[in-house]
Formats: structure tokens, sequence, C-alpha cells
């Protein structure tokens, strides 16, 4: 048939624009047929988190077991944040992760526009054992991360106590180190400023709450240095770049073993939760939900708190773990003044103050 | 006739050919762009949701306002969650809080009766006309609201244009980002020319070394030479604690998270491609014309200005063009060791893309970065134009 045609096609033009015919249609087949092999090519299950330590202790904690137990292999990425990778999965089809640990506003943007696969709750049964705040439409919180500042008490042995010490410049003298981002340095400033932790977002709620989050910082601005990474505070106080930084909590404790003369300030610093979430239609579903099981078990997140000084979802965990564990970790007398990260206030109002946070920090 | 009609044939199907590869590239190189330039007043992703409302505001005036609320209420009704998600997430960008609200009402909008009095009894901030304006402002499949936010433009009540306090936070980093990128231009090639100079001109042996430490520099990743600097810069580092005991300073400098540190960060990185194109160009002057010079009476100094210098321009064109384009589009090096007035503009379309998932404003910077390059080429070009002519007429 082909054939037949391609004779008629030579018949009725010249012979060289026959073959050039021949030549793209033949180019065509093979592109064609070099793209369909790249996009049938089977994949391992694809885990997606924020690497470092962290990822380290998911792995024995979690990724190990799971794979032992549903006798696959995984492969694990990095995840830099926000929604861009799991919109582009979403768009093309092509979803290249099974899942993936994020932040409860990226969650539950996410989750609004369908960009995570729902969790059948009553299929999981786990919810009954996780914190209220861990069991979400889209996602399981499996991680409670502590959000507060650190020092060099080799600089301060007299150490600051509270964030108010935080923004006293004339007290403890030195730079300051921030995230360049204002989520919960908003808040940190107001706490500053006196405003107790259940009263934070009803005051930067309003413009003049807004003002006053941003008058504490102008007041220390010039002192200053923005950190990006999670890894940066822990090198700048470690080598006394500043003399305080507003830091994870794990990856002090963790430096402050190996070592570094470190210290972590528990009062009135932010807890929030990491959770994971499964992308929308994975070809792994079935065995992420196995994961989401494995991961919500007590003694697997005991496994994970004891590698890495994060809290536990699971509320039995706590239990579980020898109490110089849980004396870093973010839960039981460390959190009992701490204020819980409002997603729901940072969805509405990221973009407004983000870019006038930035405003603010360009000039 | 037979005979030369199938050479033509011929020689067009070769033509054809030899141009196959460009128009490919030229489609896969503008079509893309294109495709991101138009996200920049394409606002079809709001106006699309919103066609009852669309009716209403064509009407005239804006319709009556229960019309307003029941097409608002049809809409919201017709969008599945995922779209009425996305939708929220862009209205957001406008005013905070219009993504709860939206979500809110569209959950219910089966069940609220089609009058503004019933919209606003279940949420009172349906009868703050701020929201209705903002829906108005996006109803129309293009908008310029990106470029207004950009630019910080906006329509004063008299009709003029004015620009708020603060709201020209883009324009502010576009000229930042411009000056960054010269500043970096003329000292990698400050610190280029005599290198290129030495690789071209000097000793075999001292060329092929210098060449292999800029080449060197080349091969290492980025972030490592970055971070490299850090290790050197910061206030316990090296230079630092050099300087210290040295006595020429009694505290440490503030060497890195500024201007400084970006400087010299972006200079090193960029190095290798102002002295490679200068190089180059260097070694096909020929070293007689050099010795012509001498031997004709002018010294060294007047033989380098008159003779040397003049031709290896074209290498200095080049070197500087290659590395003012690059150092335009840098944001990981200044992100790493700069501070937050350092960040040049690809850092806030990288934030815009991949945190907050806004393409249009995204999209509107990097026009505004590829208008400013145009800005200056066209600049440069007309410039150059300029001069040639004059050295014709003459």
């Amino acid at each position: 048939m082909v054939q037949q045609a391609a004779a008629r096609a030579r018949l009725i033009n010249p012979p060289d624009k026959g073959r050039n015919m021949k030549l793209m249609k033949s180019t065509t087949i093979l592109m064609t047929a070099a793209l369909s092999v790249s996009v049938a090519e089977a994949r391992d299950f694809t885990i997606a988190g924020w690497g470092g330590n962290y990822q380290d202790a998911q792995r024995a904690a979690y990724f190990e077991p799971f794979a032992k137990a549903q006798g696959l292999t995984f492969i694990e990425t990095t995840y830099l944040g926000g929604l861009a990778e799991l919109k582009t999965m979403s768009e093309t089809g092509n979803v290249i992760w099974d899942l993936v640990i994020t932040d409860g506003a990226t969650l539950q943007l996410g989750c609004d526009e369908g960009l995570f696969e729902e969790l059948d709750w009553d299929a999981l049964g786990v919810a009954d054992s996780l914190l209220p705040d861990a069991v979400t439409p889209c996602g399981m919180g499996n991680v409670v991360i502590g959000n507060g500042f650190a020092y060099n008490a080799q600089t301060f042995p007299d150490g600051p106590k509270s964030w108010a010490d935080f923004f006293d410049l004339a007290r403890y003298p030195g730079k300051r180190g921030i995230k360049n981002d204002p989520m919960m340095n908003l808040e940190y400033a107001l706490m500053a400023d006196g405003v107790p932790p259940d009263q934070v977002y009803e005051v930067l709620a309003t413009p003049e709450g807004v003002d006053r989050a941003f008058a504490q910082f102008d007041r220390i601005k010039a002192e200053l240095q923005y950190w990006d990474a999670g890894s940066q505070p822990v090198e700048w106080l470690a080598a006394n770049n500043v003399a305080m930084s507003t830091a994870y909590n794990g990856r002090i404790i963790m430096a402050a073993k190996e070592g570094k003369p470190l210290t972590y300030v528990w009062t009135n610093q932010i807890s929030n939760i990491d959770a994971w979430a499964v992308p929308a239609n994975s070809p792994f579903k079935e065995q992420a939900m196995e994961f989401l099981k494995v991961a919500a078990d007590a003694q697997n997140q005991a496994t994970f708190s004891s590698l890495m000084p994060y809290g536990p979802t699971n509320v039995e965990t706590a239990g579980v773990l020898p109490a110089d564990v849980v004396a870093n970790l973010p839960a039981g007398e460390n959190i009992k003044d701490s204020l819980f990260l409002s997603d729901a206030f940072w969805i509405d109002h990221k973009d407004e103050l983000t870019e006038r946070w930035n405003n603010w920090s360009t000039q | 006739m037979l005979t030369s009609q199938k050479a033509h044939g011929g020689r067009l199907a070769a033509f054809l050919l030899l141009v196959l590869p460009l128009a490919v590239y030229i489609l896969v190189y503008l079509v893309p762009l294109g495709g991101i330039v138009s996200l920049s007043v394409d606002n079809r992703g709001l106006s699309d949701r919103f066609p009852a409302l669309r009716a209403a505001f064509a009407q005239g005036g804006a319709g009556t306002a229960d019309g307003r609320a029941a097409a608002l209420l049809q809409d919201l009704a017709g969008l599945d969650a995922k779209a009425r998600g996305e939708t929220a997430r862009m209205l957001n960008q406008e005013i905070s809080g219009f993504r709860s609200l939206l979500l809110d009402t569209g959950r219910d909008a089966a069940t609220i009766a089609p009058t503004m009095a019933a919209l606003v009894a279940f949420d009172p901030r349906w009868g703050d006309p701020t929201y209705w304006e903002v829906i108005e402002r996006n109803i129309p499949a293009l908008s310029l609201r990106n470029f207004q936010k950009v630019t910080g433009l906006k329509t004063g009540p008299d009709g003029g244009l004015t620009i708020a306090q603060g709201d020209d936070i883009y324009l502010r980093i576009m000229l930042r980002t411009l000056v960054i990128a010269l500043q970096v231009t003329l000292l990698t090639l400050l610190i280029g020319y005599p290198l290129a100079y030495a690789i071209a001109n000097g000793s075999r042996r001292l060329g092929t070394f210098i060449l292999m430490v800029v080449l060197l520099s080349f091969w290492t990743s980025i972030l490592v030479r970055t971070t490299a600097w850090v290790v050197l810069l910061q206030t316990n580092g090296l230079l630092n604690n050099l300087l210290l005991w040295l006595g020429v300073v009694s505290e440490p400098l503030q060497l890195i998270f500024n201007r400084f540190g970006t400087l010299v960060a972006m200079t090193h990185v960029l190095l290798p491609f102002a002295v490679i194109p200068m190089m180059n160009v260097m070694r096909t002057i020929p070293a007689a014309q050099n010795q012509a010079s001498r031997s004709l009476g002018a010294g060294g100094v007047e033989t380098f200005l008159r003779v040397y210098f003049p031709q290896s321009l074209r290498g200095v064109v080049v070197g500087g063009g290659t590395v003012f384009i690059l150092a335009l589009g840098f944001y990981v090096t200044p992100a790493l060791v700069g501070g937050p007035g350092d960040q040049m503009l690809s850092y806030y379309i990288a934030d815009f893309v991949r945190k907050t998932l806004n393409w249009g404003m995204a999209s509107a910077l990097s026009v505004l970065l590829l208008g400013g390059v145009l800005g200056l080429l066209a600049i440069y070009g007309s410039a150059r134009w300029v001069m040639t002519r004059r050295k014709e007429g003459v």
C-alpha cells in the first residue's frame, strides 16, 4: 500500500522532490518513535523531599522499611518548594513524582487546584492516631517543625531568652540572620512587640498590625543578614558571622550535637507541620497510600525523631521516645507557649505581604 | 526547458534542506518566546471563567446589582473545584482575602439566592465595591494589570498616570540589574584584558598556565565557586583574618552579603567569557605590525594604543557583550553572596514562577528585561552606525 503510494508519487513528482518527501517522512517517523519511547519508559517509585539530614532520616525511618515491605525500588529527588513542578506535571500529564513532602500552605493551595490526590482517610485507617492538624483532605501531616532563633553560646554566655531580646540591639549587639520572607518574621516581630501568641494573627490581619511588625524590623534593619537555605544560619552562627539568627530547631540541635556551641530558644517559637502528599494521577497511587501507613506508624516516627530532632504527628510517638530525645523536639514542655503557624492566614495574605516585604527589604 | 526546470527544482530542494534547520531553530526559539511573552497580557485564565458576568458587564454600565450577583453565582456554580481553586488564586493576587471569599461563595453558590442582598448576607465582603472592581478589571481577555504592577503606573483620579511611593520596585530592580551587569562587564574587561594579552603574546608556558587557570574556574560548578567566596570573604573568613593579623583593619570588614561580594563573585564566574574572545582576537594580530610600528619610531605605549589596541577592540566588544548579556540573567550568585539590595530581576522572575505560580507577572518582568536589553542594543547599534558614517564621511 505504502509502496504503491510512493510509486505513484514518483510518477507524479520529479524524483528529487519525491526523495525529499520520503526523507522527511522517515525523519518524522523516526522522531515520533524516539519521542514515544521516552514517554513510555517505565520509572521507579519516586519520592521528592527537602534533602539533607532531614531526608536521610526519612530514608532510614520510612523509605527503606516501605520499599522492603512492598518489594519495590525507589528513587529520591529534591523538592525546592512551591507548586511549579506539580503544576507542570498536572498540565503535561507526565507525573514523575509519587510522593512529595510539603508545607501546609502549599498543600492547601495544591489541593484546591487538584494537583494532589484526595486521601481516603477511612481506607488509611490512621486518622485517630494523628494530631487533628495532620489530617487534611490531600495530605498527611508527618513532621512538626520548630521555627525560632538561635545564638552562639560563646558570644552570649547569658543568652537572649525571648523575641524581645532578638530585637534588642542595645543589650545584645551584633548582626541578625533572618529568612528573606515575611512569613513567620512578621509573627516574630509582633511577639517581640508584646503581642501574645494567641492574638498574633488577629493583629496581623489589620493594616496597623502589619505596620507594627515592619516597624520592629526597621529598628534592626541595618544589622540584618538574609538567609535563603536552612543550612546558612547554622554556618553563620558557628563562624560568628551573625550574633543571632532565626533557624529551624532541627538544624541547630544537630549542629549542637556535633559540638558547635549553638543554643536554640524555645520561647514563643512557631510550629508548623510538613505533610506528605501524592501528586494527582500518580501511577503508583496504591503504593503511595501504603507509604502513608508506614509514615504514620508511631514506631517509625520515633525512629525519625531520634535521628532528626523534629516532632512526630502520631500522638503515641512521644511515649515511645526516651526523655532526652523529647527534650529537643517541638513537643511537650517546649511548645507550651508556641504559636501554631496559620496556613489560612498566609494563603490569603502571602502575595500582598511578600510584595510589601520585598519592597521594604530591597530599599 | 525540462532539464532546466529539473535543475531548478533540485536547487530549490537543496536550498529548502539548508534552510530547514534554520526554520526549525527559529520556530523552536521564537514560538516559546512568543508564548511566554503573551502570558503577560493574556487574561483568559480569569476571563473565560466568568462568561455570564462578562455578558452582564457588556450590557452597558454594570447592569443592576442583582444582575451582577446572579451572573457571579451562575459562573461560580459552573466551575469545578479545580477551576475554582485556580480562579481564587489569581484573584487573590489582586486583593488579599479574595481567595477565601471566592472559595466559600463558590462552594455554596447553588444555595444562595441570586440577589445582591443574599450575597452580602452570605458574606458582607461582597458589599465592598473593591471586590467588584477587581472582577470588572479581570473580565476582558487581555489585561495590562501585570504591566501596571511592573511599572507601578496607575491612572490617577484626573486621568493622568502616577506612580505611588514604593510601587516602582521593579523599575528600581531593573535599573539595579543593568548597573550590576555594567559594573561586572567593566571589571571582567579590566581584569581580562591583561590576562588575554599575556596568553596571546607571552611565552608559550606562561600562556598555557594562565589559560589553564582561567579554564579551571570555568570547569568548576558555579555553586562551588560562589561558596568558595563565602568562605574567603565572610566576617571570620580568610581575608578578614589576614587583614586583622596584618593590622590593616581593627575590626572585620563586611565583604560579603552586599554589593562588593556580588561583584567579586560574578566577575569571577564570568571572567572566562571575556578572556577567551579577547584572546582569540589578539592571537590574530600579527606581531610584525608592532615591529613595523616600532621601527617607524613609535614608542611602546604609542604602538600599543595606535596599532594593537584598536585591533583588539573587536574581541573586547564580543567579550564585553557576552559578559553583559550573561550577567543580566544572573540570580543564583547574587542570591548566595548578595543582600536583598543586590538581587537582580531574574531572582524575582524565578520567585513568581516557582513560589507563587504567577506566570503573568513572571512574563511581564521577562518582557521588561528583554525590553531593556533590546533598548541597549538599539542604542549601541545606532551609536555604531553614526560612528561608521562619520568615519566614511571623512
